[in-house]
């Protein structure tokens, strides 16, 4: 037995060690693709998705009061409605002015512009905009939120930054790089554990009837059916794969012998995703958290350490 | 010193209830009976998922500041679900088609139109959200919106028959014997829409 200062000095040099801030580099460029994606695949839809007229999907105070019942702190669009509105604006431009602005904290944190501001308004107006089209969300939505979470608590600007470039601002401790990364790496041990540990939980993982019906369930069926029975003898394997693959995550992304192999094998799974079941989004995003938390230290390109 | 504890301690909380909502959603598919797990258990499993309630403050009345306050905390930082995506199995999917009735009779066959691909990947969600539901009239009513969103393109329909159901795509040997994928209606509701005159200048 190991006495609590020493282990308590393990606990503290672990998640306070320090590190370089390349990890949020990643991060805030990837979240800020992520976002102007977001932007862009929904401009067709986004006055339809959020207005309160009839006519569209589902209205919003529909939406909005399905969301809140338990949680009326949560931030929604109707808020910045209410604000449009006492100054005069329309309905529409108070869309097209959440539209933009988001697309706009996209763009700064790809530069790296403003990144604080950028991570909390695009955090704000991302959050708002998922809660009040919560009836057309999917994982992709949630996965966006945590990132934007983190990255908005994360000692901003990192070297990478056009703040830190032009406006000479100092780099941050690195100690608090570290911890945030750390954290960002238990969260998604946790995401893949429990989500392996359910998925073997059913007997469709085990046989390959999970993994084929996923990718013949409209609106995912990418790929014809008529090409996909040719590869049946490999679902059974990569079904359990998968299994193996998300709940052993949390054991086998930390010893660097086996890291590069569970990081490729994860990235290549949500690539896989993307392309069979059109979920390009969604793909990108997992591939993004995935760099940040584990992969970048894996890539020594130059890296220079800022502190 | 002081601020790396008060960083730790704040972690430590973010963790726990990022781990016990993940447990939450386990413990609830575990309880529904869909893993293969003996239904002995069951019970069991219902205990610990309604003792992650009343850790979540989630059994509290919807107004008591703890139960917004960490049901505000959940959202915001993206916490408020848990991760079983196609599981334990992968469920049906579920389709709804509206049937339009025209003055003279005929009838002509409408799908929820959207206009990008990514929405349609995000109209799933909405899809299992009525199929899930079972109050009926909050469904009826989603799928009345629906049907009007329909009616808005085509606006010469008397009435609009929405019909939802659930796609069962065969198994990998149904497929092989040559099973086509089947619909099973879940509901159906009819619509009646008219066009409304202009008020007079």
């Amino acid at each position: 037995m190991k006495p609590i200062p020493r282990r308590w000095q393990q606990v503290h040099d672990w998640f306070f060690g320090g590190t370089s801030d390349r990890w949020l580099a990643a991060l805030r460029i990837g979240l800020g693709l992520q976002l102007v994606l977001y932007c862009i695949t929904s401009r067709g839809d986004w006055l339809q998705m959020f207005t309160l007229h009839p006519g569209s999907f589902v209205t919003r105070d529909l939406t909005e009061a399905l969301v809140t019942l338990g949680a009326a702190l949560v931030p929604r669009v109707s808020w910045l409605m209410s604000v449009g509105e006492f100054i005069g604006l329309s309905e529409a431009t108070i869309l097209w002015v959440v539209w933009s602005g988001l697309l706009a904290a996209g763009l700064c944190l790809i530069a790296g512009l403003f990144c604080r501001s950028a991570a909390i308004v695009a955090w704000f107006f991302h959050l708002s905009a998922i809660k009040s089209s919560a009836l057309l969300s999917y994982g992709v939505d949630n996965f966006t939120s945590i990132g934007l979470f983190y990255l908005m608590l994360s000692p901003l600007p990192d070297h990478l930054a056009l703040d830190s470039r032009w406006r000479k601002w100092p780099p941050k401790k690195a100690q608090l790089q570290s911890f945030w990364q750390r954290v960002l790496q238990l969260h998604l041990c946790v995401i893949y554990f429990f989500s392996g540990l359910t998925k073997l939980l059913g007997s469709g993982w085990w046989n390959g009837e999970s993994l084929w019906r996923a990718l013949t369930r409209p609106p995912f069926d990418v790929v014809p059916s008529e090409m996909l029975i040719h590869g049946r003898y490999l679902f059974i394997p990569l079904g359990l794969g998968i299994c193996l693959l998300e709940t052993s995550y949390p054991i086998f992304i930390w010893p660097r012998r086996t890291r590069l192999i569970w990081l490729v094998g994860i990235i290549a799974m949500h690539g896989a995703i993307a392309v069979l079941m059109g979920l390009y989004l969604f793909g990108f995003i997992m591939a993004v958290l995935n760099v940040a938390a584990f992969g970048i230290n894996l890539f020594r390109l130059h890296g220079k350490k800022v502190i | 010193m002081r601020f790396q504890r008060a960083y730790l301690i704040g972690f430590a909380l973010h963790f726990f209830l990022l781990v016990t909502v993940a447990s939450r959603d386990f413990f609830a598919v575990l309880a529904d009976g869909s893993s293969y797990l003996p239904a002995a258990l069951e019970p069991h499993w219902r205990v610990l998922e309604d003792a992650t309630f009343t850790v979540l403050g989630q059994k509290l009345p919807p107004n008591n500041p703890m139960r917004e306050t960490i049901a505000f905390y959940l959202h915001a930082a993206g916490i408020e679900a848990g991760y079983g995506y196609f599981a334990p199995n992968v469920p049906y999917s579920y389709k709804l088609v509206f049937q339009l009735t025209y003055p003279n009779g005929t009838t002509e066959y409408e799908l929820p139109s959207v206009g990008t691909p990514e929405t349609g990947m995000r109209l799933p969600t909405l899809l299992d959200f009525i199929a899930a539901n079972r109050y009926e009239p909050l469904r009826q009513l989603i799928l009345k919106m629906l049907a009007y969103s329909v009616w808005q393109h085509h606006r010469d329909a008397l009435k609009i028959r929405a019909v939802f159901g659930a796609v069962i795509t065969p198994s990998m040997a149904g497929y092989k014997r040559g099973d086509d994928p089947t619909y099973a209606v879940v509901c159906a509701y009819d619509f009646g829409f008219t066009k409304t005159k202009p008020p007079r200048p």
